[in-house]
């Protein structure tokens, strides 16, 4: 599989002086193309500063970041907007929906941004993507009338219009019950089938062990790593006690 | 702790809460200026009524006068405590030289008196009845203020040498609304010019009560004595005074008035913008059992604060400007000895404007109480949709660029929000429209109709002058040679007496001629065109009681004759009060000859004038535009300054404003900035929603504006105008001002301010923003 994201000794300090903390120290990664991935850590452990340095919406105090090749920091802000919308998708934990906007709208408007597509082309793709996912009788309604479980999946709706090479998720699932959470995990191996990388920041070692390569952080470093190369095994209970042993060694 | 929370507050919002305060000291300073003004004006005017014992009832009179018939009136009415006639000398303005200046182009009844031994006494400026040597010449203080003589200059009226000793208060004439002026001389120097001038007479009394004063007027009329002339009385005297300065107090109110709305504007915009701000703080707190009251106290206190700091400069200002602005006021009208009330009056002003935003905050914060815990913790703003904007989605807009359509879509769903900033440039369209228009009209050649004269190039005025007919005789025959000129003519102002209803008569001035080769506007029917026929000035009209159609009994020569109302104009020169009409009449009197003439070539205006003026020195001759530049020259002025002083406001009130909103927005819609970045929209694609939202709202704005201008500030200019004679009055719009460049002015202002206080949202920080 080609690289996707590499990233090389990145670097990223909070604080000044007295009260500077690295919270990136040194870190290098790679996420290939299609890869199902997660970041472990506890809280603080820089998982979601990590996953900003990735993808271009911080910069960096050290290091680099290249996306197919093509260094970041080179990129000026209008490039970076660019490649957000064209080549990446976001799940935050609470829903990132606009207010003002309906469902729908919130779900076509990058894409709308775009101008590649008409609105009407737009919302048949949007209205089968809210299909699939389950939503399809909330286009019209506010983001104040739905739960956090759909407005989760409008996200992951909205985040797969623009048909993205990779979707970041910062704790898409820590908002919701066991059983939406569950939904949410298989749209997003769905969503992998599909030949879209994932890369998901958490801290839940049952998500964790849906995806195929798992990262441990502490304290601003990859402290280790586990991969499973196939789909389907080892089974999901194993994957479950591999990873809660791992956590345990390196003590998070 | 509130003390602390208030500091930091502020400290984090500098510079909203700087405007919040330079605007609560605007609108204090201006309560405490104008109230410390009414003090002192009120306090001045009956200060100088008092020390020059102006009449209480005056009536001028020319022609002859039964000076015996007068006085066994005045004894024999108990009312009376004084009388007396003074004699006032009417003089050519051409015929008065002070300094370099002669006043032949000025528009008053200049004339001269000498010193009364009883009462309405002339005053010098500290206060003291001036006893002129002979030589001396003390001049109305008018012409001081506007530079024409100063003391000690070398004047000149008919060929006598003069100085000028000193400036003179005239508790009857003072105001540049009252159309005469008195002069003062000796009583030798009077003696010797007596016969070169027009005398009028004043007739006056002093009651013993003025509350007498309506029965003693009835009583004057009822005795049929002199009476060709306006009637003045105590009452009039003073507002006379009171007219110039109180407009401008009026205005300084006013603008005040305006000043607490608009702080109240930006106070509750930040308010509201801190509420959402901190909309889950303060579910938190209501959660956690804290009580609303208490919630509300921090922000009173932050508002006590920035009205307390406001007030405190405002009154600092204030103090600093007084004396600046009462300089007219002790110069017309000397000291009013009020200080101490004045002041007293402009703080309590000052204590009710720091309540008034008190009281406005609570109100504001009323909404506290529907703030839902749910909401607050779950959205972290408050759930209700935006109503009336659901049916404008996205997926259906077909035309709209997605930064356009959600840069409108904001607005519209924040109503409330953007309201405020609505009402702003509404008000600030309207305060820029409104001094265009005016001044534009006043300036158009319109405007001569509203001055009861048709459109001509050159006038030609003979009057205070001996052989009147004859001398327009002789112009009329010039004129009639004269291949340059295209057409003219002559109205002859004659003054006869009307028959009204209950059987008393009234003088009416009536200019008799051909009205129709320079016809003017008739707000009702039309110019008299039969002998029987007669128009009326509005004010005629309405004091008179006639209405088109109407029949009319004017005594001529003793003769009664009945003539048919034809028609309505206005008028605003002499007082509003003039009649037009065909009919000839060889034996009454001419009080004066207009003659309006028209060229064949509009360039030849001003060297036919001096060719007239050197051929017909005895004439008044005019280019129509200095003619109306003299009637209405200050008040054009006036209002030109006006005008520059409202559409400076208009604009720094819009930049602040937009600078303001912009920057609090920027504040408020960090979360959401942060998402469209995460979304992949650029630093260009947040300017043009924010520019969107603004541009949406000045286009709104400004059409509210133009429309309020047009209507309810026409109906202001329109009764201004109404009270002085002119009726049906419409602005006459400048177009390219009104509507090209005052809009453009403000969009650029406004685009400006937005660019400049939307600056910042580029540079948000998404994972400060967006991070759980």
């Amino acid at each position: 599989m080609n690289n996707l994201i590499v990233g090389e000794d990145i670097v990223k300090i909070y604080g000044e002086g007295d009260e500077q903390r690295r919270v990136l120290d040194q870190v290098s990664l790679t996420i290939e193309e299609g890869e199902f991935m997660a970041v472990m850590g506890p809280s603080g452990s820089g998982k979601t500063t990590l996953m900003f340095a990735l993808s271009g919406m911080d910069g960096l105090d050290g290091g680099r970041v290249a996306y197919r090749g093509r260094n970041l920091a080179e990129l000026d802000e209008r490039e970076l907007s660019d490649l957000r919308r064209n080549e990446m998708g976001f799940v935050f934990q609470q829903p990132t929906l606009l207010k003002n906007l309906n469902i729908l709208d919130n779900i076509i408007l990058p894409a709308l941004r775009n101008g590649k597509e008409s609105a009407a082309q737009l919302t048949r793709k949007a209205r089968a993507l809210m299909k699939r996912m389950g939503i399809e009788s909330l286009e019209k309604r506010d983001i104040t009338q739905a739960s956090g479980g759909q407005l989760q999946r409008a996200g992951i709706c909205r985040a797969l219009m623009g048909k993205p090479s990779i979707i970041f998720g910062d704790e898409p699932t820590g908002a919701l019950n066991s059983k939406s959470a569950e939904e949410i995990m298989d749209i997003f191996a769905q969503i992998v089938d599909e030949g879209t990388a994932v890369m998901l920041v958490t801290h839940d070692a049952k998500v964790a062990a849906r995806t195929q390569h798992i990262l441990f952080m502490r304290d601003g470093k990859i402290v280790s790593e586990l991969r499973f190369l196939k789909k389907n095994s080892p089974s999901l209970d194993q994957r479950l006690r591999l990873i809660t042993e791992r956590m345990r060694e390196v003590g998070i | 702790m509130y003390g602390r929370l208030v500091r930091n507050d502020m400290a984090k919002s500098k510079l909203t809460t700087a405007t919040t305060m330079a605007f609560i000291a605007a609108a204090a300073m201006l309560v405490f200026l104008a109230l410390f003004m009414v003090v002192h004006l009120l306090g001045a005017i009956d200060n100088l009524m008092t020390q020059s014992k102006t009449p209480h009832f005056m009536q001028m009179h020319s022609g002859t006068l039964d000076e015996e018939r007068l006085k066994a009136f005045a004894q024999k009415n108990s009312q009376v405590e004084e009388f007396q006639v003074l004699e006032f000398l009417n003089m050519e303005g051409a015929d008065i030289l002070l300094g370099d200046n002669s006043l032949i182009s000025n528009v008053q009844d200049n004339g001269l008196c000498i010193q009364s031994d009883k009462f309405d006494f002339l005053l010098d400026l500290e206060g003291r009845v001036i006893r002129p040597k002979p030589g001396e010449l003390y001049v109305p203080l008018c012409y001081f203020k506007d530079g024409t003589a100063k003391v000690g200059d070398r004047a000149v009226i008919h060929g006598r040498e003069f100085r000028v000793a000193g400036f003179l208060r005239d508790s009857q004439m003072n105001s540049t609304l009252s159309s005469s002026k008195r002069f003062l001389v000796s009583q030798e120097d009077f003696e010797a010019l007596r016969d070169l001038g027009n005398t009028e007479y004043l007739i006056e009394f002093r009651l013993m009560d003025l509350s007498m004063l309506g029965a003693f007027e009835t009583a004057y009329i009822g005795a049929g004595l002199e009476a060709n002339g306006p009637t003045i009385t105590y009452p009039l005297f003073k507002m006379v005074n009171a007219i110039s300065d109180g407009i401008m107090m009026g205005v300084i109110l006013l603008i005040s008035a305006l000043v607490v709305a608009i702080a109240f504007m930006c106070i509750r915009f930040t308010l509201l913008a801190k509420i959402e701000e901190d909309y889950r703080e303060i579910g938190v707190l209501k959660a956690i059992g804290i009580r609303v009251s208490d919630i509300k106290k921090i922000y009173q206190a932050k508002y006590a604060a920035i009205g307390a700091a406001g007030c405190v400069l405002g009154l600092f200002l204030a103090l600093v400007l007084k004396d600046r602005l009462l300089e007219n006021i002790r110069l017309f009208m000397g000291e009013s000895h009020q200080s101490f009330t004045a002041t007293l009056l402009g703080i309590t002003g000052i204590i009710l404007v720091f309540l008034t935003v008190m009281a406005y905050v609570n109100r504001v914060l009323k909404r506290f109480k529907s703030i839902s815990v749910q909401e607050a913790l779950r959205y972290g703003t408050s759930g209700e949709p935006a109503k009336g904007a659901q049916h404008f989605t996205l997926s259906r807009s077909r035309l709209l660029n997605v930064n356009v359509f959600l840069g409108i879509k904001d607005v519209l769903a924040r109503k409330k929000l953007y309201g405020t900033m609505l009402v702003v440039l509404v008000l600030a369209a309207f305060i820029m429209i409104v001094p265009i228009n005016l001044r534009h009209t006043l300036e158009s050649e319109r405007f001569i109709g509203y001055m009861g004269i048709g459109q001509c190039d050159i006038l030609i005025n003979i009057q205070q002058t001996t052989d009147i007919s004859e001398k327009a005789e002789s112009i009329v025959s010039h004129l009639a040679k004269d291949k340059d000129i295209s057409k003219f003519a002559l109205h002859t102002t004659k003054a006869f007496k009307v028959k009204k209803g209950d059987g008393s008569e009234e003088s009416i001035k009536v200019q008799l001629g051909d009205h129709q080769m320079f016809p003017i506007a008739y707000s009702e029917g039309r110019a008299p065109v039969s002998e029987d026929e007669i128009a009326l000035s509005v004010i005629n009209a309405q004091e008179l009681g006639y209405k088109v159609g109407d029949v009319l009994t004017l005594v001529i020569q003793g003769r009664e004759r009945a003539f048919k109302v034809s028609g309505i104009y206005s008028d605003i020169t002499n007082g509003g009060k003039t009649a037009k009409a065909v009919f000839s009449d060889k034996d009454t009197g001419v009080m004066w000859c207009t003659l309006s003439v028209a060229l064949a070539d509009k360039a030849l205006v001003k060297t036919k004038l001096s060719t007239l003026t050197k051929a017909f020195p005895f004439a008044k001759i005019l280019d129509i535009e200095d003619y109306a530049e003299q009637i209405l020259g200050p008040t054009i002025n006036a209002i030109g300054l006006a005008r520059s002083v409202a559409i400076a406001i208009a604009l720094t009130l819009s930049v602040l404003v937009t600078l303001l909103f912009m920057r609090m927005l920027v504040a408020k819609d960090s979360h959401a900035i942060a998402i469209l970045k995460s979304l992949g929209f650029t630093n260009n694609d947040l300017r043009w929603q924010y520019g969107t939202r603004s541009v949406f709202v000045l286009v709104i704005g400004f059409v509210l504006g133009t429309l309020l201008a047009n209507t309810l500030g026409q109906g202001m200019a329109g009764g201004l105008f109404a009270s002085m004679g002119a009726a049906s009055f419409r602005f006459e719009t400048h177009g390219l001002s009104a509507y090209v460049i005052a809009p453009l002015a403000m969009a650029l202002s406004v685009f400006a301010a937005t660019v400049l206080g939307t600056w910042k949202a580029g540079s948000i920080k998404l994972s400060e923003n967006i991070k759980e």
